[in-house]
């Protein structure tokens, strides 16, 4: 009899395991997917730990990717994604109104820089009336990321073009960077706007200039002497420890001031590298951007982590790891959800601004 | 007494049961399958160079095979591989439609519309790579680049990018940037 209990309590034992192995888990915690941009990858590793802190149920899957490729993993690729936050926040409007979204909130900023280190050659004498002189002398290598696929790559070409406008040398441009492709980047004048055509292959003449895909790389050679500077954003630089020349406001894409000095300048890249974005990037204040696809799958989830990101503590997490913010202003703020209505400050017509 | 002894027999098995469908249990939890095997796949690839070809992928998977080991890191550092990869070289593929030679790029694409294109030092197997520890650059063999049809054994997943996609491999376990891995490839083709 008592062998008899014994085996009927094992049998039950064995039904109640192999149902909680196959059955779901009850208490699996609910998954937020947000993409964002590679730049805001050490602040939104940070935002992802303090809103799961408040939020025990949530796990929050961060994917980091470039910008275009941020909105394209809903886009064109149909992933689904809760949350989607980029480095440019025309992208959210040229990409994905009206059918996957029809709101973007402004609630970061960023400053193109050149970053360098202490090992570099001639880092106690660049400042900012010679750095364009220290960057073409033979010896100094430099780098940034490929155009075709960073914004941080294109950005550096309206840099160095306004900086010809702004220091009014017409030699900064081919030094820096003309010179130094085979084939050759090209720029033509159109009217007042400034057109540098990328070409279809985008490789260095010689090792003076190293281009590679994005930011990760290039930190890694100035870290190991492979090259002197790179042109960062200043968040990437500031978060990395590496010393950093500012460049003036005029050139350096940071201020919705020179508006329209910026937009003097267009890149055309070489390739269509996606078929829903253009291949024309026109000089523009860097402001990033945050919306919920209108397919998200935990769309009420999804505008609490926004809130959370636009809050003053979230606001605070940014800047304490130094990426920059500015108070969050929507262009359609009658379509954002409603527990965005306190922490969205203000309301922009980003169409009639373009 | 008979009776205790065929109980304790019974239990003994019971528990046996209980642990084998524990440990059944616990390896297909932790380890979802996510491979394919053997299936029929319904894919072209089409060719344009001096001339145009569409081949289906049994055909692709019927020439001869090169297989290395290749990996890739994305934008923001995060290191898939190194797989061991197979596929056929992509140099082969150019042959079929002309051959491929240095004043010529190659247009790799894709039916989500990504596009690359790939001058011919590149083809050639010139590219950065990277050491899958630490992201350095380090110098490497010979490289190829294949379009892979299986990874790691197994035809190639959904997420990464089935049935066909670029690789660059070699006999080091090195990384390459993540850009020129196109997933789901479906044209190639051979610009002058």
């Amino acid at each position: 009899m008592k062998a008899r209990h014994v085996a009927a309590l094992v049998i039950i034992a064995a039904v109640v395991m192999s149902v909680a192995l196959y059955m779901p888990h009850e208490q699996e915690k609910t998954r937020l997917k947000v993409i964002y941009a590679g730049s805001l990858i050490v602040p939104f590793e940070e935002i992802e730990k303090q809103f799961e802190s408040q939020h025990p149920g949530v796990d929050v899957q961060m994917e980091g990717h470039g910008s275009i490729q941020v909105i394209r993993q809903v886009t064109d690729i149909h992933k689904e994604g809760d949350v989607l936050a980029v480095a440019d926040d025309s992208l959210i409007l040229d990409m994905m109104y009206p059918d996957y979204s029809d709101w973007t909130v402004r609630f970061a900023t960023n400053q193109m820089v050149i970053a360098y280190n202490n090992k570099s050659k001639y880092g106690d004498e660049i400042n900012e009336s010679n750095w364009y002189e220290i960057l073409a002398r033979p010896d100094v290598k430099f780098g940034f990321s490929n155009p075709m696929l960073d914004s941080c790559g294109y950005r550096t070409l309206m840099v160095t073009q306004l900086a010809e406008l702004y220091y009014h040398n017409k030699t900064i441009f081919d030094d820096l960077i003309v010179y130094n492709f085979d084939p050759q980047i090209s720029v033509t004048k159109n009217g007042n706007t400034y057109i540098v055509l990328v070409p279809e292959v985008f490789e260095p003449r010689a090792e003076k200039v190293v281009i590679r895909g994005g930011s990760v790389q290039l930190i890694a050679l100035l870290d190991y002497g492979g090259v002197d500077y790179a042109f960062e954003y200043k968040s990437v630089a500031q978060q990395h420890g590496l010393m950093f020349l500012e460049l003036p406001a005029q050139i350096d894409l940071s201020s919705p001031e020179y508006e329209d000095v910026y937009k003097k300048v267009i890149v055309r890249l070489g390739f269509q590298r996606f078929a829903s974005v253009d291949t024309e990037r026109v000089g523009m204040p860097i402001f990033y951007g945050i919306t919920i696809p209108k397919n998200a799958p935990h769309p009420e989830l999804a505008a609490e982590f926004v809130k959370f990101v636009l809050s003053k503590e979230g606001q605070r997490v940014l800047r304490d790891l130094k990426q920059p913010t500015i108070p969050p202003v929507t262009d359609n703020f009658d379509k954002i959800p409603d527990e965005l209505r306190a922490v969205v400050i203000k309301d922009i017509s980003r169409k009639e601004e373009r | 007494m008979k009776g205790d002894s065929k109980a304790r027999r019974l239990l003994s098995i019971l528990v046996i049961v209980v642990v084998c469908v524990g440990i059944i249990g616990a390896v297909a939890y932790t380890h979802p399958f996510v491979g394919i095997t053997e299936e029929r796949i319904n894919w072209n690839l089409t060719l344009i160079g001096e001339e145009e070809k569409v081949l289906p992928f049994d055909e692709i998977r019927a020439m001869p095979s090169y297989g290395g080991y290749g990996g890739f890191f994305t934008t923001v550092g995060m290191v898939n591989g190194p797989f061991k990869c197979k596929g056929v070289p992509i140099e082969e593929l150019c042959t079929l439609v002309g051959g491929f030679n240095a004043s010529n790029t190659l247009w790799v694409s894709a039916p989500d519309g990504y596009l690359m294109v790939f001058p011919y030092d590149q083809v050639r197997g010139n590219f950065v790579t990277y050491d899958p520890a630490t992201l350095r650059e380090v110098p490497h063999g010979d490289l190829k680049m294949i379009l892979m049809y299986e990874q790691d054994g197994k035809l190639l997943s959904e997420d990464d990018g089935r049935p066909l996609r670029l690789a660059i491999v070699g006999s080091d376990k090195l990384l390459t940037e993540g850009h020129y891995w196109v997933k789901w490839v479906d044209k190639i083709e051979v610009r002058t």
